[in-house]
């Protein structure tokens, strides 16, 4: 239907048709709560496309209330939108595609959406049972799973899990799936396989098509440790989708090598990231040691933290008055800090446990030097993030970040020798790390969310 | 009478092998034997031997008319010594024809010029003996590493008693003036020497040294014929025409699929066919033509980049430090008396080493724009600092424990 909508200067195409596409987008996670990557690369690239006149209507498990997100709709699937009333009067006006109600017909459950992208499925259990407590029943509302979804999820593998991951998911799904009954939207693009069920049960229910937006995979999760039934939901995602958006070449050509799909379904779009003002007043506060490495990210596998911990143990005895700040929290965590403890390096180790807001900020800021030597690293805006701190990265060959970021110190994560050479040289050439960061910044300019958008923007318009 | 002067500039480098910081102090071993063989061979079977002899059969053809120059720095000669001796058989033979003219510079192509003027001075006179030895001519005219030039470099080189120097006849310096005629290095006051500056023509010497193969390029093709119609287009408003180029034109940086061996074949007769041109060598251009005037530089120049400046071996802070602590090392080096560790140095001091940790190009995500053996500026950086720490374990210096080098440079 026309209407009359001022295009905003930057809508990069002519409004031939006066039309605005909508997208519907489901994610999983969104900032200031987030787990990694993918909450902080849902954010830039909403407002990136909200800024290109694209409307966005943006569904999470849950949201807490404290998220800020006035250039979408954002809705929690158990509750509607985020407090509607008090959206700005930029957006107050704009119908809406979602539902605002909660849902009819559909049992919402007290039980809170823990779920994160990244906690494999033993450690959400255990999170799961700190909770259960509280639950009266943990039923699973009978439609949630309907007809066309039972085909996706199988409800045997489902009840085989039990109150994991997967009940999530289906929650998940059949809540958005009530949230969008007779909406209207041009295209439905979904983050990662948690959303894939939705967004496959959303595509054939209203014919419209679906963008399966890759953050990460099973495969960089978890290695050769798959799981086979999250493998399995992620490559159906993949084949039902009519578009494939990958983070990066290196994510682009595992997809392909793991699900065996046509390549030209896949289009490549980097994240960005937003610059950010170098905060003074963290800069060397007291108590720092004279140098300082950090680790920032997930305890797990797919970061690498153990080529981390044994790099370290090489550089310790050259460089006195170091430390090493492991931040982060994940299921090897227990491992590393053994680990440091015999190796005989606890002093000049440092475990700060998850770091939230300001802390990740101060972390950043006293840091000289971030490494992130992950195993296999979809994108890794984390090295974007440092270096927005004026803190030079070395990063492994690994990541799909080193395919966009020159001015680093790149390193294949399994060579501790080359790794522990880059942090001494880092550590003792101030002239090296000033230079990285002055050149780094300069290419930062240039991975700007906004040509993110423009490539989304194309992928949209190759399915309308 | 207008003549076309040829300089070629033949150069490698002793490459560093990938050296581990926790090699030094232990390894004294530095460079990569394996890759400067193969790139010396390749160099060789690509330019210097089809090119050499087709100057020499040009030569024989032109009975003494058609002339070229050249510059081949020490550590070209010696590895060509060590690795492809029929190259340089190839270039003594050119000697022998007396119409080839080989210039000075400093043996090790290092930036000594601006950074040590004694060491500067041992290295032209190195270079010169060498060249003399191999073939049997005293160099009489100047060329710097990359074509760095200033005033003070001019009047160095004046004082040592060389003819003439050449430098890059950049656009901010010569303003109005054309880079077609032979200049005096400025400031040498009554002192009655007269030594001569020859200026490239940066226009013509690209077309072939850069632009020959592009063919985005409105000129593509480029042959002989054309090329030498732009040559004599200069007749009355020019005495010479200086086209310097690097060696690798032919045959490497221009493949011979390009067609470059070919235009070099029929430019001299191209170029002679109009009455008022031949070739000459810079010497000989020096005697030929009079001083049109004393050219000041106001800066430091080179042939280097479209800046024409010396930023890209010395323009960020890795470059400076690691140019600083090298040539600090100087006075120990040659105090210890031991030539293999001078020798050593001063290959440490080649000019490429610190081109290698150029950021410049690096800026425009065109990392493949130049060529350099390591993945980014920063591990050149970091692979020779930690050769430098091994070498000055070698020299007794002491490494700095770590806090102090922090606070040094913090």
């Amino acid at each position: 239907m026309p209407r009359i909508f001022r295009y905003p200067l930057n809508y990069p195409y002519a409004p031939s048709t006066l039309h605005i596409m909508r997208i519907l987008m489901l994610g999983w996670e969104y900032p200031p709560h987030i787990s990694g990557g993918l909450g902080t690369a849902c954010e830039g690239l909403t407002v990136a496309l909200a800024r290109c006149g694209i409307l966005i209507d943006f569904i999470v498990p849950r949201l807490s209330g404290d998220e800020r997100a006035e250039h979408m709709l954002l809705v929690d699937s158990m509750n509607g939108p985020l407090e509607p009333e008090e959206r700005g009067s930029q957006s107050a006006g704009r119908r809406r595609i979602v539902r605002r109600q909660s849902v009819k017909g559909v049992r919402t459950m007290p039980l809170p959406s823990l779920l994160s992208p990244y906690l494999n499925a033993k450690t959400f259990d255990e999170l799961l049972a700190a909770y259960m407590s509280r639950l009266t029943a943990a039923e699973l509302p009978p439609e949630a799973l309907a007809s066309s979804l039972g085909a996706i999820v199988e409800r045997d593998a489902v009840s085989h899990y039990g109150h994991d991951i997967f009940d999530a998911v289906a929650r998940y799904t059949s809540n958005v799936l009530s949230l969008s009954e007779g909406c209207d939207f041009d295209v439905i693009h979904a983050h990662d396989w948690m959303t894939f069920p939705a967004a496959i049960a959303l595509s054939r229910l209203s014919g419209k098509p679906m963008v399966a937006h890759v953050h990460s995979l099973e495969y960089d999760r978890s290695g050769a440790n798959v799981n086979p039934q999250i493998q399995s939901i992620e490559k159906l995602g993949i084949e039902a989708a009519d578009a494939v958006i990958a983070v990066s070449y290196y994510t682009a050509a595992i997809i392909q090598q793991q699900h065996a799909i046509n390549g030209e379904k896949i289009s490549v779009v980097h994240n960005g990231v937003y610059p950010r003002r170098v905060i003074q007043k963290y800069r060397r506060n007291q108590g720092w040691p004279s140098k300082v490495v950090l680790f920032l990210g997930r305890i797990t596998f797919q970061k690498g933290p153990d080529y981390f911990v044994e790099a370290a143990a090489k550089v310790i005895p050259h460089v006195p008055d170091v430390m090493f700040v492991m931040a982060g929290s994940g299921d090897m965590l227990n491992r590393m800090v053994d680990r440091v403890h015999q190796l005989g390096i606890a002093k000049n180790f440092h475990f700060p446990g998850f770091l939230k807001g300001e802390e990740v900020e101060e972390m950043f800021s006293v840091a000289d030097l971030y490494v992130m030597p992950s195993v296999s690293e979809p994108f890794g805006i984390s090295a974007l993030e440092a270096i927005n701190y004026d803190t030079p990265v070395i990063i492994s060959r690994q990541s799909g970040v080193s395919e966009v970021l020159g001015h680093a110190l790149k390193v294949d994560f399994w060579d501790i020798d080359r790794m522990s050479d880059l942090i001494i040289n880092g550590l003792m050439h101030e002239e090296l790390r000033q230079d990285m960061v002055s050149m780094a910044r300069e290419e930062l300019r240039r991975l700007r969310w906004d040509a993110s958008a423009l490539k989304t923007i194309e992928v949209y318009r190759r399915l309308l | 009478m207008s003549s076309v002067v040829f300089y070629f500039q033949v150069h490698q480098p002793f490459r560093l092998r990938r050296y581990s910081y926790f090699e030094s102090t232990r390894n004294p071993f530095y460079f990569d034997d394996d890759k400067n063989r193969q790139i010396l061979e390749k160099v060789a079977h690509k330019c210097y031997l089809p090119t050499n002899d087709l100057i020499l059969k040009l030569i024989k053809r032109g009975e003494g008319r058609f002339k070229v120059s050249y510059s081949i720095t020490g550590v070209a000669i010696e590895q060509m010594r060590n690795y492809c001796s029929p190259a340089l058989e190839s270039f003594v033979k050119l000697a022998e024809t007396g119409c080839v003219e080989f210039l000075a510079e400093t043996y090790y192509h290092s930036l000594a010029s601006i950074h040590d003027s004694n060491e500067f001075l041992q290295q032209i006179t190195l270079h010169s003996d060498l060249i003399h030895d191999l073939f049997g001519q005293k160099p009489s005219v100047f060329r710097n590493t990359e074509l760095i030039y200033s005033d003070h470099i001019g009047s160095t080189v004046a004082e040592l008693g060389f003819k003439g120097v050449i430098a890059e006849g950049a656009d901010d310096i010569l303003g109005w003036r054309s880079p077609n005629f032979v200049y005096s290095v400025a400031g040498q006051g009554n002192g009655g020497r007269d030594t001569r500056l020859l200026l490239k023509n940066y226009r013509l010497s690209d077309d072939v040294a850069f632009r020959f193969s592009n063919r985005g390029w409105p000129e593509f093709p480029l042959t002989a014929d054309k090329f030498a119609s732009w040559i004599h287009r200069i007749s009355g408003a020019g005495e010479i025409v200086n086209l310097f180029m690097d060696y690798e034109t032919f045959g490497e940086h221009q493949w011979e699929s390009t067609g470059i061996f070919q235009f070099l074949e029929h430019l001299p007769e191209a170029v002679a066919r109009h009455p008022d041109w031949d070739f000459c060598t810079p010497s000989e251009a020096i005697e030929r033509y009079s001083s049109f005037a004393e050219i000041p530089f106001g800066r430091v120049t080179s042939w280097a980049d479209v800046d024409r400046d010396v930023t890209a071996w010395q323009g960020n802070r890795m470059q400076i430090s690691a140019l600083k602590r090298i040539y600090e090392l100087g006075d120990r080096v040659k105090q210890s008396g031991d030539e293999a560790l001078i020798d050593t140095w001063r290959k440490l001091l080649t000019s490429d080493h610190f081109y290698y940790m150029c950021t410049k190009w690096f800026a425009d995500g065109d990392v493949h724009a130049y060529f350099s053996p390591f993945d980014s500026p920063y591990d050149a950086f970091i692979n020779y600092m930690n050769v430098m720490r091994d070498f000055e374990s070698r020299l007794g210096v002491a490494p700095l424990p770590l806090a102090d080098v922090a606070q040094m440079t913090a």
